[in-house]
């Protein structure tokens, strides 16, 4: 298992070095921006704050983007939340279908390794490689606020970094089950969910009737203006979220272990 | 135990489509048994549910006297086997691969797998994208007997192959055969299974049409018959009773006649096409 499992790592190496380096990089150079934006970013401020339904959605009618705080939540948060539910989509939703995808299942299964073993293998490389992104941004965030020389909100910084992790696992265990039934990579579905959820958490803020609903999607608990303006966490958000990641793990191995692997 | 291989009844089907069907055949410690039949005949299905790729419905598989399905991991520890594709992971290098199939199976092979790659000239240092099948095929078989297993699984071994690495190929699974190791070869190529079998299995159309050495199969009552009969110049194979073989003469001018054996090309053509 050790073994395979190293595989998987290095498999995983490279979209990994990409995506958290561009994320986590666009990340840090937004915030290095913001010292030369300071004093626009005041009027920007006000003038957000006046768009209403919109303006809740990204969270600036509770956060300045005078602030670095502020900016962090509502311009890093989006870019973060974005990359990191379409990363982790992309490594989960090949996962177990690169195997027959690329013809390499009769080599790997033909190994000394039995098909649960090799899901959870799997699922634990693929946690992870998406713990592994979240650090790596999160470093590069912080290393922001450093070079800025000011001062990291670290409770609501870590909550933040903390939820986008439970999210992006969501994302990825869905991805992971969409693998697991697959005889072919599917990533533009993983892509499209990834987006999916994404606009759909910013229609439930925008549009009333859908507000009731907010918290079956991912992104819901997992907002970075929510946290940063110290707003309770939504407990049925992350119990519905923490479901269907189980939920989506079981299917996984149901899937995996059920079926006829393709040559 | 007496048999390497006990397969008994095996039935299965892709949804409406036949896969194979009720087949029962077994392989004894030792040999190397050929394994024929067109394509589609279901020989892959028999092997892929041999090694789990493959759930069946009916039947039951015994490897090394360990049953298919609850065994499975403890069978693939004392297998090797080769498929027909042999892909690998392409960002990989060869080295990389071999390294990966010994470390999956705790082992330390890499006095054999040395051994191996000299003997079928195998570049470890190659990237898999830059293989040829012919190269990646030789991989595979770096990775099938690195672990000098008891069962060799080959599914089509030598398709891509040059000929002197086929014949190096069949040296080395007479070398791990006369060690104690046993051979399920999977092949359309007569000659492989004429030259190095002991036993041969034909498959056509999901069933099991027969199992026998290569000696008895020769030996069959059909006789390939070739003769001038009325000026018209014949040539058959005549199945059946043969002291009714003078009907075939009688009443006509016989100018030549020759009655012989057939060969064994001919005898797995009368399997094959079902003549």
């Amino acid at each position: 298992m050790v073994a395979l499992f190293q595989h998987e790592m290095k498999q995983n190496r490279k979209n990994l070095l990409i995506w958290s380096l561009v994320v986590g990089g666009l990340g840090l150079a937004c915030i290095l921006l913001y010292s030369g934006m300071q004093e626009s970013m005041a009027e920007m401020a006000e003038s957000f704050s006046s768009m209403g339904a919109f303006a809740d959605a990204f969270g600036m009618s509770t956060l300045s983007l005078a602030t670095l705080t502020g900016y962090f939540a509502t311009e890093i948060g989006t870019i973060h939340g974005l990359g990191g539910g379409m990363f982790a989509a992309i490594v989960a939703t090949v996962m177990l279908s690169k195997e027959e995808d690329g013809h390499t299942g009769e080599f790997l299964y033909s190994l000394p390794i039995s098909r649960g073993k090799a899901v959870t293998v799997k699922a634990l490389s693929l946690s992870l490689t998406i713990l592994l992104f979240q650090v790596v941004c999160g470093v590069l965030y912080v290393l922001g606020f450093v070079i800025l020389g000011e001062d990291v909100p670290w409770q609501e910084f870590m909550t933040f970094m903390g939820m986008q992790l439970v999210m992006n696992l969501e994302i990825a265990a869905i991805c992971f089950a969409v693998s697991a039934v697959s005889k072919k990579n599917k990533l533009g579905m993983g892509l499209g969910l990834a987006l999916f959820l994404y606009l759909y958490d910013l229609m439930a803020r925008v549009i009333p009737s859908l507000e009731d609903y907010i918290d079956i999607g991912p992104y819901s608990y997992a907002n970075a203006s929510q946290i940063f303006a110290g707003n309770e966490l939504s407990a049925g958000a992350v119990a519905i979220g923490a479901a269907v990641l189980a939920i989506a793990v079981v299917m996984a191995y149901v899937g995996y272990l059920r079926r006829d692997l393709a040559s | 135990m007496e048999h390497v291989i006990e397969i008994k009844n095996l039935t299965k089907h892709y949804g409406k489509n036949r896969g194979v069907e009720d087949i029962t055949f077994s392989v004894r410690k030792g040999e190397v048994m050929g394994f024929l039949g067109p394509n589609g005949a279901g020989k892959s299905t028999t092997i892929r549910s041999m090694l789990g790729f493959l759930r069946y419905e009916r039947g039951s598989i015994q490897i090394l006297g360990k049953d298919a399905v609850k065994q499975h991991e403890q069978i693939l520890r004392e297998v090797g086997y080769m498929p027909s594709e042999a892909m690998f992971y392409p960002g990989m290098t060869v080295k990389e691969v071999i390294r990966l199939a010994a470390d999956m199976r705790k082992l330390d092979c890499r006095q054999e797998s040395e051994a191996l790659c000299e003997r079928l000239q195998v570049d470890v240092t190659k990237k898999v994208s830059e293989l040829s099948l012919g190269n990646r095929k030789k991989v595979s078989i770096v990775c099938a007997m690195q672990h000098k297993p008891q069962l060799f699984i080959f599914d089509e071994p030598t398709s891509g192959l040059d000929p002197l690495m086929q014949t190096m190929f069949f040296s080395l699974i007479d070398e791990y055969v006369k060690a104690g190791a046993t051979c399920l070869l999977s092949t359309h190529v007569l000659s492989e299974v004429k030259n190095y079998c002991d036993r041969v299995a034909i498959m056509k159309e999901g069933r099991l049409m027969c199992v026998d050495t290569v000696e008895n199969l020769t030996r069959s009552n059909a006789k390939r018959i070739k003769m001038v009969r009325d000026g018209e110049h014949l040539d058959y194979l005549y199945k059946g009773d043969l002291n009714k073989i003078k009907d075939e003469l009688i009443g006509h001018d016989i100018s030549d006649i020759l009655i012989e054996d057939p060969s064994i090309d001919e005898v797995f053509m009368h399997y094959y096409e079902g003549k």
